[in-house]
């Protein structure tokens, strides 16, 4: 092979490593904190889909806001908390309690507390590595802006799911559903808080309907439960399930699959079959206990 | 030796290819200039490779969970040039896919909303309409929250 030849090639291997950085390599775990250990029986790829099925951030908040409910600071988890979170089980439930609440304060557009949650979450993004998918300057330099309010709710949802994926392609899939568990389990908590006084039903159907979706929160930890910390929450999750035993919810239909053409020109869906969700006050209050009791131990512990 | 050149620069073109489809999904402006002019709460994005076919598939699929009495926008963003040849489709156990109602082409009328008449587990899943995967794409779907019904 004459050298023009090797000169080629050696141009084609070089740009192709080039294309090559921050692939795989980038996807391992960093060798600090451990894979994902997730329990062999169940499908890694299927876990990390229900993981991302989860809902957002920002969703209980923004149903809260559309009730007209007053902003309360007293349903948020205390930054100063976020020093105890000395492990990264803590530190990844934390994350998504602390996300939460930033969905909240988004949604209300109170911006000096945004920045005090931006802090607070861009700390434990950097002691979990990920924090090059936090962009906590630009996110505070808009907290500051009062005219980019939908430029920093995008970016902080848009921040959280970045985070959130990058666990998981990085096997560390634990963390990953630690996270979701957080959110999940922070709008909850503001819902039957709220729900206290308002006494909606909006809420409580919201509350009632989470039944189905505690049960694929459950299988998901249930797939770390060799991981340390998992068993503990993991029975707290069960007790809240059982509770949920009581709730029922039946399926019901009326007419057709309706397709509405509003004034705007918005095409609104609405489909025939919907679930009724039945749940006596006495079944709502214990429920609600059971919540307000596991999120409150989350941050105390 | 002209044998040998071309040979190395197919190479090179299927290997850069290769690793540049993996990585085929839309830019994140993209995703930020569709979530932004939905005039609802962004929720999460859906961003799919759309790989060329003679088919309608395959693209992208994803599990979401929604609550139900809240109504949610589906908005469907494409590279100029893709406008109406993709779909959106929300679908679930009894409505499957191939029935369902909910899709959007992202020409005529480039989003929807729906009111989860139920909370649990739906699909949302992004393709290429029938016949019109010629060329490589990328697409992204964004949910978002409309308020409560």
């Amino acid at each position: 092979m004459n050298k023009k030849v090797l000169i080629y090639l050696g141009i084609i291997i070089g740009t192709f490593s080039l294309f090559s950085c921050g692939g795989e390599e980038d996807k391992k775990p960093p060798k600090h904190l451990g894979g994902s250990g997730v329990n062999n029986t169940i499908d890694n790829t299927a876990i990390n889909k229900i993981i991302e099925s989860f809902s957002s951030p920002v969703e209980m908040a923004a149903l809260i806001e559309d009730m007209k409910v007053p902003y309360s600071k007293k349903y948020l988890v205390p930054t100063d908390n976020a020093d105890d979170f000395d492990t990264n089980f803590k530190k990844a439930l934390g994350l998504g309690m602390l996300s939460s609440d930033l969905g909240y304060l988004n949604v209300y557009h109170k911006q000096n507390g945004i920045v005090e949650y931006l802090t607070a979450i861009k700390r434990i993004s950097d002691d979990l590595d990920i924090d090059k998918y936090f962009d906590f300057q630009t996110l505070k330099r808009l907290a500051s802006n009062n005219d980019n309010l939908d430029s920093l709710m995008f970016l902080s949802v848009h921040s959280y799911h970045q985070m959130d994926e990058h666990l998981r392609e990085t096997e560390r899939s634990d963390l990953s559903a630690l996270m979701v568990t957080g959110v999940w389990i922070e709008g909850l908590f503001l819902a039957v808080k709220v729900n206290e006084y308002a006494n909606s039903n909006t809420l409580r159907d919201r509350i009632g309907g989470q039944k189905t979706i505690l049960y694929d929160l459950i299988k998901v930890l249930k797939a770390f439960s060799s991981k340390p910390y998992f068993n503990d929450l993991i029975s707290k999750f069960v007790e809240l399930q059982t509770a949920y035993e009581a709730v029922q919810i039946r399926t019901e239909s009326s007419g057709e699959v309706q397709t509405i053409i509003e004034d705007d020109g918005t095409e609104l869906i609405i489909d025939n079959e919907y679930t009724v969700v039945d749940m006596t006050d006495e079944q709502l209050n214990e429920i609600a206990k059971l919540i307000e009791n596991i999120r409150n131990s989350l941050i105390k512990e | 030796m002209k044998k040998i050149t071309i040979m190395m620069f197919v190479l090179s073109v299927f290997l850069l290819g290769a690793k540049i489809e993996t990585k085929a999904q839309c830019k994140q402006t993209m995703v930020y200039d569709c979530a932004t002019k939905t005039k609802a709460i962004y929720l999460r994005d859906f961003n799919a490779k759309l790989k060329r076919t003679d088919g309608s598939g395959p693209g992208g699929k994803w599990i979401v969970k929604l609550n139900k009495g809240t109504r949610y926008r589906f908005n469907l963003c494409t590279p100029s040039g893709f406008e109406g040849k993709v779909i959106l489709t929300l679908y679930d156990s009894t409505h499957p896919e191939g029935t369902s109602k909910w899709t959007t082409k992202g020409k005529e009328r480039a989003s929807f909303d729906t009111i989860a008449t139920r909370s649990g587990a739906y699909y949302v899943s992004i393709k290429f309409a029938e016949g019109q995967g010629k060329k490589k794409t990328c697409a992204v779907g964004i949910l978002s929250f409309v308020g409560k019904n």
